[in-house]
């Protein structure tokens, strides 16, 4: 637990919509790619932002 | 991942093509091998890593000899022979199929070492296969090669998971395993992805946000080298602490110092605990003080304000049962309760009035009741605070003259290795010096660092705040304004995340830790996982907790203990409903494929391990010897055993008796004399 004694659930529901859709999907997208440790998912994930806003 | 069956062409020992089935369920989810020493046990498990990693362990000796010797020499020079090993599995829902295979030509009797890749297929539901086209990225992504030593382990050199300076690796490693990673890597990307965005508003966000932007980007700019250092010199520190642990080591070893530095190590312990001791003393006279020190000075205080109120009530006797508020409401509606009207500045009114006065009385003794209530009990309380202050002071001073006195005699030990007239002996005590010196220095330097990162971090926050409310005209500013605003908000959610799941993981794995341990040890030794992931075994002395020493026995069974809980966390972590989304219903279960998983224990940890192993993961190979495996490992496992094996060794040398494996009423060849010396990989059917 942090030092707040708080638990993963209540950081993800104090997220508005629009950045749990961003969390999740950078959380994939990093999963996806763990294997290759050059590999930089910057592009990635900015284009996940302009989705999201676009 | 669940293994389906491995198949070695030619593979080392393996001569042609052989193949088991390792399919299991979850009441039988062990596979039982057996084989002599020699016979290809370990090959065996190479076989897996060889053929998912194109690798070894390193202590296999003649990597280059893949192909079978036998089917070597017997190749003719200019001819080919095939080599490699194929394992099915299947992994969140799909069937996969991994082969590493190649064709060696041969030029003389040497065999040149060759690195073939891996080709992969994928069975698609209608039953037709697909090539993977990256299958090695394909492979890591199932199972990553540093985490896969927690489940393709010798047991014999298991130890090396928790021994002394693997922690660092160990936890980099577990870090991917139970989700860890790619929030550590997310929080890489993100400042890059808030950089590529908040570029829109340093050109069109206008004199102010534009300049805040800059002063962030000039933040972040000084923090990125910072890290880098911090990260150095922890790596420094971790590096120095090792060297001084073998320094520390030779000492202990040495004939001559041992019986003092033994001492030493012991009052060194002591030590550190005296100095907790002494803290957690000094931090409760502190919490004693801020949360009850004010008593001390009421003394004064409560007997002026009792003489006060025992001063009033005596001054009037209090009678009248009135309220002051009844009073009042009389005279505001001009008439008494007897009828009497109360016109202002009457008699009846003066009379009614004077009431008022007296009623307020009766509130002043309520009061005083209640202040003298409130005042006794301060003069006890006032005694107690004296008298705990008392014992305080007494732990504290009782722990100065703990922590004194055992520094006098570490001074005294220290100054006895320093004069012991053996150079080396001399010089591994200046080693140690210098290092204790050099660690601290970097201690100091990793304080200076953390504290300038702090003040960045939070000088960004403010300027982030900041920019929040200043006047943005540009549509492409306020749009880039927003996506920034996503992305720190991410961000900080993740670093949250990070801390959460990080504290969250050793807590449940020290927990487990300590379960599968009680399981199999008789000896009252608790294991323990540090935050830095460093593995102790503690004992209980009337209690206090004593570090124990660790003998080979219990550095299997804690690293047993340890693949067993991190085998078990891997499956309950993927399980639960994290940020990622929703999990495949087998994700986070691995096979865990041990060779000679008991080492050298004695009969009744034998047992108890094996017990523990059948539960311990969800598909189990195990292969051992005919001394290890029989008898009580054997009657333990076989309720749990689905597939039965025997490695067969063949053998050239017919001086060397033949043998035979009595398993499940029948006898098996063990050992047979052949022509030329090579295993065969039977399954026991009956």
């Amino acid at each position: 637990m942090s030092s707040a004694g708080r638990i993963e659930r209540q950081v993800l529901e104090e997220l508005s919509e629009e950045e749990q859709t961003l969390l999740k999907r950078v959380l994939q997208i990093e999963r996806a790619k763990l294997n290759v440790s050059a590999y930089d998912a910057t592009d990635d994930l900015l284009a996940v932002v302009k989705e999201i806003i676009p | 991942m669940r293994l389906q069956s491995i198949t070695m062409t030619n593979f080392r020992q393996f001569k042609e093509t052989q193949r088991f089935d390792l399919r299991s369920d979850t009441v039988k989810p062990v596979t039982l091998i057996f084989g002599a020493n020699g016979a290809g046990k370990t090959t065996l498990l190479n076989a897996f890593s060889w053929a998912l990693y194109g690798k070894m362990s390193d202590d296999v000796e003649h990597q280059q000899r893949l192909v079978t010797d036998s089917v070597w020499r017997a190749t003719a020079i200019g001819n080919a022979v095939e080599v490699g090993v194929e394992i099915v599995f299947d992994h969140e829902g799909h069937d996969y199929r991994v082969q590493r295979r190649a064709r060696m030509h041969k030029e003389s009797d040497q065999q040149s070492p060759i690195a073939p890749d891996p080709q992969m297929w994928i069975t698609k539901p209608d039953g037709s296969s697909e090539l993977v086209g990256a299958p090695q990225e394909m492979i890591h992504t199932i199972l990553p090669h540093g985490v896969s030593r927690f489940f393709f382990f010798n047991g014999e050199r298991i130890e090396n998971l928790v021994k002394k300076g693997a922690h660092s690796e160990v936890q980099q490693d577990i870090k991917v395993l139970l989700d860890l990673e790619q929030v550590a890597r997310a929080l890489v990307h993100l400042p890059k992805v808030d950089r590529k965005l908040t570029a829109d508003i340093r050109k069109h966000g206008g004199d102010k946000a534009s300049d805040i932007q800059k002063s962030i980007d000039d933040l972040n700019d000084r923090k990125t080298p910072l890290r880098e250092e911090s990260k150095a010199l922890e790596s420094n520190l971790a590096t120095l602490d090792e060297e001084r642990e073998s320094v520390m080591n030779l000492l202990r070893q040495h004939s001559e110092t041992a019986p003092i530095q033994k001492q030493r190590d012991d009052v060194t312990n002591e030590l550190d605990e005296a100095r907790r001791s002494l803290a957690t003393a000094l931090s409760e006279r502190a919490n004693l003080i801020a949360t009850r020190g004010f008593l001390a000075f009421t003394e004064d205080l409560t007997n002026s304000t009792k003489a006060m109120a025992d001063a009033m009530y005596q001054k009037g006797a209090l009678p009248a049962p009135l309220k002051r508020e009844f009073v009042d409401q009389l005279l505001d509606e001009g008439e008494c309760i007897c009828g009497t009207p109360l016109a202002a500045n009457t008699e009846p009114w003066k009379k009614v009035t004077n009431w008022r006065q007296r009623a307020g009385l009766q509130a002043v003794e309520t009061v005083w009741q209640r202040l003298s209530g409130q005042i006794d009990p301060m003069t006890s309380d006032r005694r107690s605070l004296r008298d705990e202050l008392g014992q305080s002071m007494k732990r504290i001073g009782d722990q100065r003259d703990r922590v004194s006195r055992l520094e006098e005699t570490k001074s005294e030990l220290d100054g006895k290795l320093r004069d012991i007239r053996l150079e080396n002996v001399q010089s591994l005590e200046s080693k140690r010096i210098d290092l204790d010196n050099r660690r601290s220095d970097k201690e100091r330097q990793i304080g200076a660092v953390n504290h300038d990162l702090e003040q960045i971090t939070k000088d960004i926050e403010q300027k982030t705040k900041d920019r929040k409310n200043a006047e943005v005209t540009d549509e492409l500013a306020i749009k880039a304004r927003a996506r920034s605003e996503l992305v720190q908000n991410v961000r900080r959610a993740l670093e949250e995340i990070l801390e959460i799941r990080k504290d969250d993981m050793r807590r449940r794995l020290d927990e487990e830790l300590k379960s599968v341990f009680r399981s199999i040890t008789h000896k009252n030794y608790v294991p323990s996982l540090s935050e830095g992931f460093e593995l102790t075994l503690h004992t209980n002395v009337d209690g206090v907790q004593l570090p124990v020493p660790k003998s080979t026995g219990e550095n299997q069974i804690l690293s047993l203990s340890f693949v067993a809980a991190v085998s078990k966390l891997a499956r309950e972590i993927r399980k639960e409903r994290r940020a990622e989304g929703q999990a495949a219903a087998d994700a986070g279960t691995y096979p865990i494929v041990m060779d000679a998983a008991f080492g050298s224990l004695d009969h009744d940890y034998q047992e108890a391990v094996s017990r523990a192993l059948a539960q311990m993961a969800p598909q189990l190979v195990v292969l051992v010897s005919k001394s290890q495996g029989l008898g009580k490992v054997a009657d333990e496992l076989n309720p749990y055993v689905s597939h039965l094996g025997v490695i067969e060794s063949h053998t050239n040398l017919t001086s060397k008796p033949e043998d035979d494996i009595e398993l499940r009423g029948y006898s098996h060849p063990y050992i047979r004399h052949a022509a030329s010396e090579f295993s065969s990989l039977k399954e026991i059917t009956s």
